[in-house]
Protein backbone atom coordinates (compact mmCIF):
# COMPACT_ATOMS: atom_id res chain seq x y z
CA UNK A 1 0.00 0.00 0.00
CA UNK A 2 1.42 3.72 -0.88
CA UNK A 3 1.77 5.97 2.40
CA UNK A 4 2.30 9.37 2.43
CA UNK A 5 4.32 11.68 4.98
CA UNK A 6 3.79 15.59 4.46
CA UNK A 7 6.18 18.36 5.86
CA UNK A 8 4.60 21.86 5.32
CA UNK A 9 7.67 24.53 6.14
CA UNK A 10 5.87 27.47 4.69
CA UNK A 11 3.06 29.77 6.65
CA UNK A 12 -0.06 29.64 6.12
CA UNK A 13 -0.04 32.70 3.86
CA UNK A 14 2.29 30.71 1.37
CA UNK A 15 0.67 30.03 -2.59
CA UNK A 16 2.28 26.59 -1.35
CA UNK A 17 0.12 25.91 0.92
CA UNK A 18 -2.98 25.79 -1.61
CA UNK A 19 -1.09 23.07 -3.75
CA UNK A 20 -0.67 21.11 -0.15
CA UNK A 21 -3.74 21.32 0.33
CA UNK A 22 -4.97 20.09 -3.20
CA UNK A 23 -2.25 17.25 -3.16
CA UNK A 24 -3.13 16.17 -0.03
CA UNK A 25 -7.26 16.18 -0.81
CA UNK A 26 -6.03 14.25 -4.38
CA UNK A 27 -4.10 11.58 -2.72
CA UNK A 28 -7.11 10.71 0.16
CA UNK A 29 -9.29 10.40 -2.77
CA UNK A 30 -7.12 8.12 -4.72
CA UNK A 31 -6.84 5.85 -1.96
CA UNK A 32 -3.31 6.47 -0.83
CA UNK A 33 -2.84 6.42 2.95
CA UNK A 34 -1.83 9.34 4.77
CA UNK A 35 -0.04 8.90 7.80
CA UNK A 36 0.15 12.29 8.99
CA UNK A 37 1.38 16.04 8.17
CA UNK A 38 3.79 17.57 10.18
CA UNK A 39 4.33 21.46 10.17
CA UNK A 40 7.54 22.31 10.65
CA UNK A 41 9.48 25.88 10.68
CA UNK A 42 7.36 28.61 9.47
CA UNK A 43 5.01 25.90 8.66
CA UNK A 44 3.78 25.76 12.94
CA UNK A 45 2.02 29.26 12.27
CA UNK A 46 -0.61 27.09 11.23
CA UNK A 47 -1.80 25.94 14.41
CA UNK A 48 -1.83 29.30 15.92
CA UNK A 49 -5.80 29.43 16.73
CA UNK A 50 -6.17 33.40 16.11
CA UNK A 51 -4.32 33.91 12.56
CA UNK A 52 -7.31 35.83 10.49
CA UNK A 53 -6.54 35.51 6.68
CA UNK A 54 -8.56 38.75 4.42
CA UNK A 55 -11.66 36.92 3.43
CA UNK A 56 -10.37 37.15 -0.20
CA UNK A 57 -7.89 35.19 -0.33
CA UNK A 58 -6.90 31.14 0.07
CA UNK A 59 -7.79 30.06 3.74
CA UNK A 60 -5.69 27.94 4.45
CA UNK A 61 -5.94 26.43 7.85
CA UNK A 62 -9.74 26.49 7.27
CA UNK A 63 -8.79 23.75 4.64
CA UNK A 64 -6.75 21.49 6.64
CA UNK A 65 -8.96 21.86 9.43
CA UNK A 66 -11.73 20.60 6.77
CA UNK A 67 -8.87 17.71 5.48
CA UNK A 68 -8.41 16.90 9.28
CA UNK A 69 -12.54 16.20 10.06
CA UNK A 70 -13.46 14.62 7.02
CA UNK A 71 -10.28 12.33 6.57
CA UNK A 72 -8.97 11.99 10.31
CA UNK A 73 -5.55 13.06 9.12
CA UNK A 74 -2.84 13.39 11.84
CA UNK A 75 -1.56 17.10 11.76
CA UNK A 76 1.00 17.73 14.07
CA UNK A 77 3.24 20.93 14.97
CA UNK A 78 6.37 21.28 16.10
CA UNK A 79 6.38 22.38 19.35
CA UNK A 80 9.85 24.32 19.24
CA UNK A 81 8.67 25.95 16.13
CA UNK A 82 5.50 26.61 17.35
CA UNK A 83 6.67 27.86 20.63
CA UNK A 84 9.23 30.30 19.29
CA UNK A 85 6.67 31.89 16.59
CA UNK A 86 4.22 32.55 20.29
CA UNK A 87 1.96 29.25 19.48
CA UNK A 88 2.94 27.73 22.46
CA UNK A 89 2.03 30.12 25.63
CA UNK A 90 2.81 28.10 28.95
CA UNK A 91 -0.57 28.09 30.50
CA UNK A 92 -2.55 29.73 27.33
CA UNK A 93 -1.77 26.73 24.82
CA UNK A 94 -5.17 25.53 24.73
CA UNK A 95 -6.33 29.01 24.26
CA UNK A 96 -3.85 29.85 21.16
CA UNK A 97 -3.32 26.40 19.36
CA UNK A 98 -6.11 25.47 16.90
CA UNK A 99 -8.07 22.86 18.35
CA UNK A 100 -7.02 20.62 15.00
CA UNK A 101 -3.50 20.25 15.39
CA UNK A 102 -1.43 18.11 18.00
CA UNK A 103 1.55 19.40 19.71
CA UNK A 104 4.10 17.11 18.43
CA UNK A 105 8.08 17.07 18.74
CA UNK A 106 10.24 16.59 16.34
CA UNK A 107 10.46 12.45 17.14
CA UNK A 108 6.92 12.28 15.79
CA UNK A 109 8.42 13.38 12.09
CA UNK A 110 11.19 10.57 12.44
CA UNK A 111 7.67 8.57 12.95
CA UNK A 112 5.47 9.69 10.02
CA UNK A 113 8.80 8.92 7.85
CA UNK A 114 9.22 5.53 9.05
CA UNK A 115 5.99 4.85 8.13
CA UNK A 116 5.83 6.39 5.09
CA UNK A 117 6.72 5.07 1.37
CA UNK A 118 6.70 9.03 0.34
CA UNK A 119 7.84 12.08 2.06
CA UNK A 120 6.29 15.44 0.40
CA UNK A 121 7.79 18.92 1.49
CA UNK A 122 5.86 22.07 0.75
CA UNK B 1 16.90 1.38 -7.39
CA UNK B 2 19.44 2.25 -4.84
CA UNK B 3 21.75 -0.66 -5.13
CA UNK B 4 22.50 0.20 -9.07
CA UNK B 5 22.70 4.03 -7.69
CA UNK B 6 25.47 2.82 -5.38
CA UNK B 7 27.36 0.52 -8.20
CA UNK B 8 28.17 3.71 -10.03
CA UNK B 9 29.44 5.52 -6.44
CA UNK B 10 32.60 4.14 -5.68
CA UNK B 11 33.54 6.74 -3.18
CA UNK B 12 29.88 6.51 -0.89
CA UNK B 13 29.35 2.91 -1.06
CA UNK B 14 31.59 1.81 1.18
CA UNK B 15 29.89 2.72 4.37
CA UNK B 16 26.40 2.09 3.43
CA UNK B 17 24.75 0.08 5.89
CA UNK B 18 21.45 -0.13 4.78
CA UNK B 19 19.19 -1.77 6.98
CA UNK B 20 16.45 -4.04 5.33
CA UNK B 21 13.68 -4.40 7.91
CA UNK B 22 12.74 0.01 8.00
CA UNK B 23 10.64 0.90 5.34
CA UNK B 24 12.73 3.99 4.64
CA UNK B 25 15.77 1.28 3.08
CA UNK B 26 18.54 4.39 2.34
CA UNK B 27 16.93 6.70 4.93
CA UNK B 28 16.73 10.15 4.55
CA UNK B 29 18.38 12.49 2.86
CA UNK B 30 18.45 16.40 4.20
CA UNK B 31 19.73 18.96 1.46
CA UNK B 32 21.48 22.52 2.87
CA UNK B 33 20.70 25.31 0.42
CA UNK B 34 20.54 28.05 2.18
CA UNK B 35 24.35 30.18 3.83
CA UNK B 36 24.46 29.59 7.82
CA UNK B 37 23.71 32.49 9.39
CA UNK B 38 20.96 34.62 7.44
CA UNK B 39 18.51 32.56 8.26
CA UNK B 40 17.21 29.41 10.80
CA UNK B 41 17.49 27.07 8.09
CA UNK B 42 20.57 25.82 8.64
CA UNK B 43 20.01 25.67 11.97
CA UNK B 44 16.68 24.09 11.78
CA UNK B 45 17.62 20.88 9.41
CA UNK B 46 20.30 20.03 11.84
CA UNK B 47 17.62 19.44 14.59
CA UNK B 48 16.09 17.68 12.37
CA UNK B 49 19.26 15.37 11.26
CA UNK B 50 20.24 15.00 14.96
CA UNK B 51 16.73 13.77 15.87
CA UNK B 52 17.01 11.38 13.00
CA UNK B 53 20.83 10.25 14.05
CA UNK B 54 19.38 9.76 17.80
CA UNK B 55 16.17 7.75 16.63
CA UNK B 56 19.16 5.43 15.36
CA UNK B 57 17.50 6.10 11.17
CA UNK B 58 20.04 6.96 8.68
CA UNK B 59 20.41 10.08 7.54
CA UNK B 60 22.64 11.60 5.43
CA UNK B 61 23.65 15.84 4.73
CA UNK B 62 23.95 16.99 1.42
CA UNK B 63 25.32 21.02 1.11
CA UNK B 64 24.78 22.22 -2.53
CA UNK B 65 24.35 26.14 -3.33
CA UNK B 66 25.21 28.52 -0.56
CA UNK B 67 24.70 25.94 1.87
CA UNK B 68 28.51 25.01 1.38
CA UNK B 69 29.37 27.72 3.61
CA UNK B 70 27.73 26.15 6.43
CA UNK B 71 30.64 23.45 6.12
CA UNK B 72 33.61 26.35 6.10
CA UNK B 73 35.84 25.84 9.12
CA UNK B 74 36.23 28.16 11.94
CA UNK B 75 33.48 30.20 11.56
CA UNK B 76 33.50 32.67 14.32
CA UNK B 77 29.79 34.13 14.80
CA UNK B 78 30.74 36.05 18.19
CA UNK B 79 30.81 39.58 16.20
CA UNK B 80 26.88 38.27 15.14
CA UNK B 81 25.13 37.79 18.38
CA UNK B 82 24.31 34.08 17.07
CA UNK B 83 24.55 30.89 18.49
CA UNK B 84 27.45 29.07 16.68
CA UNK B 85 24.95 25.82 15.44
CA UNK B 86 27.99 24.85 13.11
CA UNK B 87 29.83 23.51 16.15
CA UNK B 88 27.79 20.51 16.89
CA UNK B 89 28.47 19.58 13.69
CA UNK B 90 31.64 17.85 14.86
CA UNK B 91 29.30 15.67 16.52
CA UNK B 92 27.61 13.57 13.72
CA UNK B 93 29.68 10.61 14.21
CA UNK B 94 28.08 10.05 18.16
CA UNK B 95 24.84 10.33 16.06
CA UNK B 96 25.97 8.00 13.32
CA UNK B 97 25.46 10.49 10.56
CA UNK B 98 27.87 8.99 8.32
CA UNK B 99 27.37 10.32 4.89
CA UNK B 100 27.75 14.23 4.69
CA UNK B 101 28.55 15.46 1.38
CA UNK B 102 29.69 18.67 -0.51
CA UNK B 103 28.44 19.63 -4.23
CA UNK B 104 31.95 20.84 -6.20
CA UNK B 105 30.41 22.40 -8.60
CA UNK B 106 28.64 25.52 -5.77
CA UNK B 107 32.13 25.18 -4.38
CA UNK B 108 33.58 26.20 -7.68
CA UNK B 109 31.08 28.80 -8.16
CA UNK B 110 31.88 30.58 -4.99
CA UNK B 111 35.54 30.01 -5.23
CA UNK B 112 36.43 28.13 -2.41
CA UNK B 113 39.04 25.67 -2.05
CA UNK B 114 38.44 22.10 -2.10
CA UNK B 115 40.08 22.05 1.75
CA UNK B 116 37.87 24.85 3.32
CA UNK B 117 35.84 22.75 4.71
CA UNK B 118 35.83 20.74 8.19
CA UNK B 119 36.26 17.07 8.49
CA UNK B 120 34.74 14.19 7.18
CA UNK B 121 33.22 15.74 4.36
CA UNK B 122 32.89 14.24 0.83
CA UNK B 123 32.90 16.37 -2.11
CA UNK B 124 31.40 15.01 -4.94
CA UNK B 125 30.89 15.74 -8.73
CA UNK B 126 27.62 17.13 -9.76
CA UNK B 127 27.33 13.71 -11.41
CA UNK B 128 27.99 11.88 -7.87
CA UNK B 129 25.66 14.18 -6.21
CA UNK B 130 22.86 13.58 -7.90
CA UNK B 131 23.46 9.99 -7.67
CA UNK B 132 24.34 9.62 -4.12
CA UNK B 133 20.79 11.67 -3.11
CA UNK B 134 19.30 9.04 -5.41
CA UNK B 135 19.89 6.55 -3.15
CA UNK B 136 17.67 7.62 -0.24
CA UNK B 137 14.16 7.19 -0.07
CA UNK B 138 12.96 10.35 1.96
CA UNK B 139 14.72 13.91 1.43
CA UNK B 140 13.88 17.00 2.66
CA UNK B 141 15.17 20.70 1.73
CA UNK B 142 16.37 23.65 4.07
Amino acid sequence: MNTLAVVITTPPYSPLTATAVNYVETALEAGIKLVGVFFYQDGAMHANGHISIATDEYQAIFHWQRLQQKYSVPLHVCATAAEKRGVILGELTDEVVNKSFTVSGLGELVELTSKASRLVQF
Amino acid sequence: MHSQAQNKLPNTSKKANIPKKVNNEAGLAIINSKAPYSSHYGKDALDVALIFGSYEQKVSLFFQGDGVHQLIAKQDTSLLSIKDYLKTFAAFEFYDIEHVYACQQSLLTRKLEPSFHITDVQVLSTTEFSAALNQHQHVLRF
